[in-house]
């Protein structure tokens, strides 16, 4: 691996970092240091800032559309690593790297029913482990991931990571531990409803023959307990919330497809500035179906508040219904600020890129892909911040 | 054997993005100029065909589907005696853990319009694992 220290002048901010070419070489100029008493390093460092963002949701890793969506704003396909074990639970695309926390399971799935334990439940998981690791790829230091085997229900021989520009940490606890939550530059926890996951796992489930609806309710059921224990508590620590709950526009709906999805977001993040709709900490409520735009049955409504949460400062955005068509989508996006598109028009393109996803008609997607775009924009400010810092200290 | 996954799937409506469209998309416009007078729209219902292609994932379906049902089973069994039991709690998240395995693989096939095998084979073409699989 090349090894080089980077200084950079006052003039260039890398604004460039994430680009849509495959690997963005960076070019720096660097100013030869006038001579002095001080001995400087002759040993050059390429060092590479990762960020690590957290993303918490039930049902272990199951959140492969969000983390696709996610990959796709920063550039590139997610793909499980070439030609290691198959069952691999990890993603990797140029920019970035998805790690599923169910690989730090201490106890495999014949370990827990031996010690009578769920895999919510914190004994399960090497906390320690995933400290240690998380923080070394944060570093720029590679590591060996054990991985958990969801067939076979074992751990399986380790697989090398290597530090990502920005790792993404999904599972049930990302938050758990305090250790890796202060690793965390941003963190984000997917609240789905008791209604919707009910929804949603007969869609997944029922085309399985072992399965009936008693068995599904039964398993969410018994499932409670663990989840309100463990894994709740969890989102009072997140930047942002998505939370999905059932529409509110159709009077007794029970199917689960028309959804309202919420956007909460913390006041006072580093690099991050919520998105908004038309007046900043101002309550509006909004219909973007009328005159210019004709929208079918059930409609689209928008709201946004500043809230408290868990006594945090928030902001929420909310949208109940479904898109149709583009020009909603396009309409709509043209009415939100703070978005950090680069373009106009880039929320609607990521939307269209995948249009196949679950959720891409409704507020699961948009906000998806709104969050992607808060992440970049965090990744590029943070960057940026440090190569200024770097640039104060090679000056000094 | 087509995996019928329409009882499963739901109804997508996909807007077909038309070339046109994005180069009418400017900078600070205010009117999305569509070259076309309505986009069309379509709706699809993934019952995608996209079958596992090596032996491998045919297995690991295969066995997914077997463990759910075994599962199953197993936490109604252990449930029926005391509902509230760690016993209880345990089987049924294994059963979610098996339905969640199994739910990924299918999403693997349908999204990535691949068999999560291939880059394996790639690398082992030899192993049992990577025979392709007939019907």
């Amino acid at each position: 691996m090349a090894v080089s220290t980077i200084y950079s002048t006052q003039a260039l901010n890398s604004t460039h970092f994430l680009t849509s070419s495959s690997s963005s070489k960076q070019v720096f100029l660097y100013r030869r240091q006038p001579q002095t008493n001080r001995r400087f390093n002759t040993l050059i460092t390429c060092s590479q800032e990762t960020i690590v963002i957290g993303l918490a949701a039930d049902s272990g890793c199951g959140k492969s559309t969000f983390m696709r969506r996610l990959t796709s704003v920063f550039g590139g396909a997610a793909k499980p690593p070439k030609g290691g074990n198959p069952d691999s639970n990890t993603l990797i695309s140029d920019t970035t790297t998805v790690i599923c926390l169910d690989d730090y399971h201490s106890l495999d799935r014949y370990g827990r029913k031996e010690q009578k334990v769920t895999a919510l439940d914190p004994r399960a998981n090497d906390f320690d482990l995933m400290y240690e690791q998380v923080k070394a790829l944060k570093s720029g230091v590679a590591v060996e991931k054990p991985i958990y085997n969801h067939v076979t229900g074992l751990l399986d021989p380790p697989e090398l990571i290597q530090p990502p520009k920005i790792l993404v940490i999904e599972g049930l606890h990302p938050m758990f531990d305090e250790r890796v939550r202060d690793l965390l530059d941003f963190s984000i926890y997917l609240d789905i409803s008791n209604e919707v996951k009910f929804a949603w796992k007969i869609q997944r489930d029922m085309a399985e023959r072992g399965h009936s609806l008693e068995s599904i309710k039964a398993s969410i059921e018994a499932r409670k307990p663990d989840f309100d224990a463990f894994i709740d508590p969890q989102k009072q620590y997140a930047d942002a919330v998505i939370e999905v709950l059932p529409t509110q526009l159709i009077p007794d709906d029970n199917e689960g497809k028309v959804l309202r999805v919420r956007l909460i977001m913390k006041e006072g993040v580093k690099y991050f500035s919520p998105v908004y709709l038309f007046d900043e900490g101002s309550t509006i409520s909004w219909i973007p179906c009328g005159r210019k735009l004709t929208c079918s049955y059930p409609g689209i409504k928008f709201n946004y508040e500043p809230d408290s949460y868990f006594d945090h400062e928030v902001s929420v955005l909310e949208m109940d219904g479904q898109f149709d068509r583009l020009d909603e989508l396009i309409y709509v996006e043209s009415h939100l600020s703070n978005l950090s598109t680069k373009f106009y028009g880039e929320v609607t393109q990521q939307m269209l890129k995948h249009a196949d996803f679950p959720g891409s008609n409704n507020g699961t997607g948009l906000f998806q892909t709104i969050v992607g775009l808060k992440i970049r924009d965090l990744y590029e400010q943070l960057i940026a911040n440090k190569a200024t810092a770097r640039a104060e200290a090679a000056k000094a | 054997m087509m995996m019928m996954m329409s009882a499963a799937a739901s109804h997508v409506r996909v807007v077909l993005p038309l070339h046109q469209q994005r180069r009418t998309i400017s900078i600070g416009s205010e009117i999305f100029r569509l070259s076309q007078t309505e986009p069309r729209r379509f709706k699809l219902t993934i019952a995608t065909n996209v079958t596992a292609k090596y032996k491998g994932t045919k297995m690991r379906e295969e066995k997914l589907s077997e463990m759910i049902e075994e599962k199953v089973k197993e936490a109604t069994e252990v449930c029926d005696t005391d509902e509230r039991s760690e016993e209880c709690r345990v089987a049924w998240d294994e059963v979610e853990e098996v339905s969640q395995a199994r739910s990924d693989l299918r999403i693997k096939l349908k999204l990535l319009n691949q068999d999560p095998l291939e880059s394996f084979w790639q690398e082992n073409p030899e192993t049992d694992e990577c025979r392709v699989y007939q019907d």
